[in-house]
């Protein structure tokens, strides 16, 4: 190029290319494990914690459970996770809304995981930001509390057009709450003809060892 | 606040460009953005000047080229919409298929060389 003029510098970069990478790392490195990895998002106080221990509960004694939790600020969710006597790390993002998977990355590097069989990544409470950026998972959970209201997937599409499960919870609210469970059904099917739907009440119990037994057969399924 | 990281992958990804390519400063940089990504233009730039500062493409300008949604309607065939949707824009067939519109990336820089 001349100096002293101007020019045009074609690209065509993927924007997300280092994040793309490192997912592929980690895909890589769960793989080479055996390891099968859920990606948690849901709005804040949806319930991603609460299913955590509800997993954790239903293999207690077994092993092989592994949890990442991801929030802008504190420990709290991994002082919870920690009780059950689980490795658990916590990842602080600080300003950022959801969990990079270059820091995922460097986290599962740090750990041990040669007795994991299923990583439980606890996303950053949103619907926007985590539905963007694939951190090598398996499989993608979106929970949706009813308190929430029925029209989220219509306002946060991506979420529910890139989820492999939906987990509708805190069904138990259902009678004193405005949410047509059919309408996020239907709203959640046209985002993704094959995304599997849950309902669930953690308080009751409503709904949960479905959902626990089909989490607990996609694991097996990955198993060689 | 996800334009944050968005803005810096943009700032490395066209500092590395110029580096490259020996140009002294990066006064424009043309995106690609679905619409499905829900990035705010204006937020974008704001941080984007903001991350700049004192780098060769300070006072760069973005300008974003907005890529839409694919829509397949059982129907009436292929249309292109501007958000995502659950009926066809044209016919309200509910029967659609809707891809694309997930587009992330950096076209082209304009540069002083």
């Amino acid at each position: 190029m001349e100096a002293g003029g101007n020019a045009r510098i074609e690209v065509e970069r993927s924007i997300l290319e280092s994040a793309d990478e490192a997912a592929t790392a980690i895909r890589a490195l769960l793989s080479g494990q055996e390891i099968y990895a859920l990606n948690l998002i849901s709005s804040p106080g949806s319930g991603k914690t609460t299913l955590i221990e509800a997993l954790l509960a239903r293999f207690d004694g077994k092993g092989g459970i592994a949890v990442v939790e991801g929030d802008i600020e504190t420990e709290i969710d991994a002082e919870r996770i920690r009780k059950h006597g689980v490795q658990v790390r916590q990842i602080n993002t600080r300003s950022s809304c959801h969990i990079q998977p270059s820091r995922l990355l460097s986290v599962l590097r740090e750990m041990d995981l040669s007795k994991t069989r299923l990583l439980l990544v606890e996303n950053v409470g949103n619907l926007v930001c985590p539905a963007e950026v694939p951190l090598g998972e398996d499989a993608r959970v979106v929970l949706l509390s009813v308190t929430e209201g029925d029209e989220k997937p219509l306002k946060y599409p991506l979420v529910f057009r890139t989820s492999d499960l939906l987990v509708i919870t805190k069904t138990d609210l259902l009678p004193y709450v405005m949410f047509d469970v059919d309408r996020v059904r239907r709203a959640a099917r046209a985002a993704n003809p094959a995304v599997e739907i849950f309902e669930v009440s953690a308080t009751t119990g409503a709904g949960m060892s479905a959902l626990l037994d089909r989490i607990e057969a996609m694991r097996a399924a990955k198993k060689k | 606040m996800h334009e944050l990281g968005v803005a810096n992958d943009i700032l490395g990804i066209a500092l590395s460009e110029a580096e490259r390519n020996a140009a002294k400063k990066v006064t424009s940089i043309r995106l690609r953005v679905g619409v499905m990504r829900a990035v705010e233009p204006e937020n974008l730039s704001f941080l984007f000047g903001h991350l700049a500062r004192g780098t060769p493409a300070e006072g760069a300008q973005l300008e974003i080229v907005e890529e839409p949604v694919r829509i397949e309607c059982a129907a009436c065939g292929i249309s292109e919409a501007r958000s995502f949707t659950f009926a066809c824009p044209r016919c309200n067939g509910p029967d659609i298929s809707v891809t694309g519109g997930d587009s992330l990336s950096i076209l082209s820089l304009d540069v002083d060389t």
